[in-house]
């Protein structure tokens, strides 16, 4: 998991140090977005210690409804967006005090936040981005198991928030193509135990995203 | 640069976003557990199945999860006896009552397991302890065994179903709880002997206690931080098997791990560090095998260059003055090192220079030189002269300045005397005066740092003050008027921040209710302190009362205390 962390941030680093953009689109614009996605290992906790999950990689969609503010605005050049996205990663392994057992199941991220980027437009049609985001997210424990045997099968909604960046490519003066990156993560939800325990367990995101968005 | 900025920021982000690592605590319990197994903890028992009627031994529980993973789940199980008079058991022990058999049931959940257990009629026949006869140091422990023959031949552990005790409890004791039978704490050097009894069977074992041994050192101050060409002391503290922790400095050896940095010597109970060069270095102390150590960071830069003052000395035979040697350094720094060079005189029947300690070395002269000789100041391989000449011209007269002082009451103001001889040379001989006030209630009179001699105010009202050298007195004593005051206020000024090496003044100024304001920096009851000494410490408080001298880089607390009044100050030192 470490390996998939530190290769999205490989990726996605480079886009930090993008050149400069000519003025884009300005006022309201819908958009969706595909990409992978990486659920980082989880701590995770109860009355009776910590254990550890591990999780697959896997896709997640997002779609997006805003508004470009135009250049020069003295709020500042950049956009306001209102973003549902969905991740869901498969347990992979689960790490007790007697080693690592096979996991089952699945986490489930519903997130609905709200995002504010900046955007450094310069001369051409490549407009590298930085944000955040805050709202609250759905993540839902759909039956995790170890080695077949339940462990959870819940769903709580936490505060949530993330941190982006990336660059548009603009495609026209109403089409954008966004190639992004985003930390996404939440407070500790809690969820019930099917052995009547309740465990608490991080959630920390990364993924890489390609986007289209229309401006209208 | 925004990109930088925004790329550090991620990078931070990111890099602290990777997931856990940890080491998980909680145990799998989520994986059914299937079976479980009992086991003697007693090999032998493990095998036998068999306990001698009136003793006890340890089972355990061994769950299996599904075949995936065992788990001791001793604690968990539930006991139960077919045969509860033949044997009976709990979570901690299984005992045999009388001789006959029982199935011995432990549950965990659903899951249950029986061990079979016969109780034999055997009787005990001999005891054997072990160890025999351990040697141990005060305050440490040891644990006996007791081991049982029994009239079937069988051997048993019996250390738990023994009764343990002790000749001397107040050399060793032996333990009888439950948790800790036959535990064994050693009190007192001496002798002890531990019995172990059962059913009237006893054995013995001869524990000896020895005088308490060392188990660590530690050395204070800690990770100390000291100037180049200075001193500083150090300290070991032994932690011994008994808890004591003396003061153990005499004791151990001293060593540096590089002496070019500094070296450390041990010297009437003290042990003292010399730095030479700025540079970090580890400072051990050893003693008996155990070593303690602390690493010892020296600033201030190394020694570049020394100027002694003044260059040319020109001194009458019989007196005395001071004289200086002043170092540069590679940071730029420099400062007084009079009390941390060698000094020499070329000719030793001329002259001689003397050291009380502090910064403060004296040019004393012996006879009258032909020609100047040389008084050198050396430090390594660095060294710097002065020219001394003694001459001895005819006293002629003395006289004080000044000639009036207006003192507050328990302040002090310096006094003078210069001697005027026959060649015309005029020179300094206050420290060598006899010093006397006319009405020591209202004033007294004594030395000074740096030889100088101070003049304090007692009580309101008036008095003179005398001197008297080489036969002569002063025609016209100093005048001395003493008032009362209250005192409102206490200040200090001078500039704080200093850089590492450099030495900075301090004045401490005490306002009246009068609105008379009085230096009272070098005043006897002025106190000067500062609380981080690897940051800034007092320079030399005998003879330059106020002044400090810049460690490492932080700020420090300076305090001044007079009359009853407080005064802080913060001090940040840049460097090294």
């Amino acid at each position: 998991m470490k390996r998939a962390c530190q290769t999205i941030i490989a990726l996605c680093l480079p886009l930090l140090f993008c050149s400069p953009a000519m003025a884009q689109h300005s006022g309201p614009y819908v958009g969706a977005s595909l990409g992978v996605n990486a659920l980082m290992n989880a701590k995770t906790s109860d009355n009776l210690g910590d254990f550890n999950l591990t999780f697959n990689p896997a896709l997640q969609g997002s779609a997006v409804i805003g508004w470009d503010f135009e250049p020069g605005n003295p709020a500042g050049e950049g956009r306001v967006e209102l973003e549902y996205s969905r991740r869901s990663n498969q347990l992979d392994q689960v790490k007790f005090v007697e080693g690592s057992f096979n996991g089952g199941g699945s986490v489930t991220a519903d997130g609905l936040l709200l995002n504010f980027f900046g955007v450094f437009h310069g001369g051409n049609r490549l407009s590298p981005y930085a944000g955040f985001g805050i709202g609250a997210a759905r993540i839902k424990t759909s039956d995790l198991n170890v080695n077949g045997y339940p462990l959870s099968n819940d769903s709580a909604v936490v505060f949530a928030y993330q941190l982006g960046g990336g660059v548009d490519f603009a495609l026209t003066d109403h089409l954008n193509l966004d190639l992004g990156y985003r930390f996404f993560s939440s407070i500790r939800p809690k969820f019930n135990e099917v052995n009547g325990h309740t465990f608490e367990m991080d959630y920390i995101n990364h993924s890489a995203v390609l986007g289209l968005r229309v401006g209208f | 640069m925004v990109n930088l900025l925004w790329s550090g920021f991620f990078t931070v982000l990111l890099l602290s976003g990777c997931g856990w690592d940890g080491t998980p605590t909680r145990n799998n319990d989520f994986t059914p557990l299937t079976s479980i197994e009992i086991v003697a903890v007693s090999p032998t028992i493990a095998v036998s199945h068999t306990i001698a009627a009136g003793t006890s031994t340890t089972l355990s529980v061994k769950g299996n999860y599904s075949g995936m993973f065992t788990r001791d789940i001793t604690d968990q199980a539930v006991w139960s006896s077919d045969s509860p008079a033949v044997a009976t058991a709990s979570q901690d022990r299984v005992t045999g009552h009388v001789h006959g058999t029982a199935a011995l049931t432990a549950t965990v959940g659903s899951v249950s397991a029986t061990f079979k257990l016969t109780v034999s009629p055997a009787t005990i026949t001999a005891l054997t302890i072990t160890p025999a006869a351990p040697t141990i140091a005060k305050g440490l422990s040891t644990h006996f065994a007791v081991n049982g023959t029994f009239t079937d031949l069988t051997a048993q552990d019996l250390t738990f179903d023994a009764a343990w005790t002790s000749s001397a409890p107040n050399v060793a004791t032996v333990s009888n709880d439950a948790g800790s039978k036959g535990f064994a704490q050693a009190i007192a050097a001496g002798t002890a002997t531990i019995s172990a009894t059962f059913d009237d069977v006893s054995a013995t074992a001869l524990l000896t206690v020895t005088e308490p041994v060392l188990k660590s050192i530690a050395l204070s101050p800690a990770n100390p931080t000291f100037l180049t060409l200075s001193t500083g002391s150090f300290k070991a503290t032994g932690t011994y098997s008994d808890g004591s922790t003396p003061d153990i400095t005499s004791l151990v050896a001293w060593s540096s791990s590089n002496t070019g940095i500094a070296t450390v010597i041990a010297s009437g109970g003290t042990a003292t560090a010399t730095t030479l060069k700025q540079g970090t270095t580890t400072i051990s102390a050893s003693l008996d095998g155990i070593s303690g150590t602390t690493s010892l960071k020296t600033t201030g830069g190394n020694l570049t260059g020394i100027t002694v003052s003044p260059a040319v000395v020109t001194l009458v035979k019989d007196t005395n003055r001071n004289i200086t040697a002043t170092g540069t350094f590679s940071n730029g720094s420099t400062r007084d090192i009079t009390g941390a060079v060698q000094w020499t005189v070329a000719d030793t029947s001329l002259a001689t220079v003397t050291t009380p300690g502090g910064n403060l070395a004296w040019v004393k002269p012996l006879a009258v030189t032909l020609v100047p000789t040389l008084i050198t100041a050396t430090s390594g391989s660095l060294s710097s002269n002065a020219s001394l000449t003694v001459i001895a011209p005819q006293l002629m007269s003395i006289t004080i300045s000044p000639t009036s002082l207006d003192l507050t009451a328990g302040t002090s103001a310096p006094l003078t005397v210069n001697a005027t001889f026959s060649d015309g040379t005029i020179q300094d001989v206050t420290n060598l005066s006899v010093w006397t006030s006319n009405d020591s209630t209202k004033a007294t009179v004594a030395a000074g740092g740096l030889g100088t001699e101070r003049v304090t105010g007692v009580t309101a009202g008036s008095t003179t003050i005398s001197a008297t050298y080489g036969g002569k007195t002063v025609p016209s004593p100093a005048a001395v008027t003493v008032r009362t005051r209250t005192l409102q206020n206490l200040t200090i000024s001078g500039s704080f921040n200093v850089a590492a090496g450099n030495q900075v003044s301090f004045t401490a100024t005490a306002s009246y209710g009068d609105g008379t304001t009085v230096d009272v920096t070098k005043d006897m009851s002025t106190i000067w302190t500062i609380d981080k000494l690897y940051v800034a410490i007092l320079t030399d408080s005998q003879n330059w009362p106020g002044q400090i001298l810049g460690v490492d880089g932080g700020s420090a607390t300076l305090k001044v205390s007079f009359g009853g009044k407080t005064q802080t100050a913060t001090v940040t030192v840049t460097g090294p």
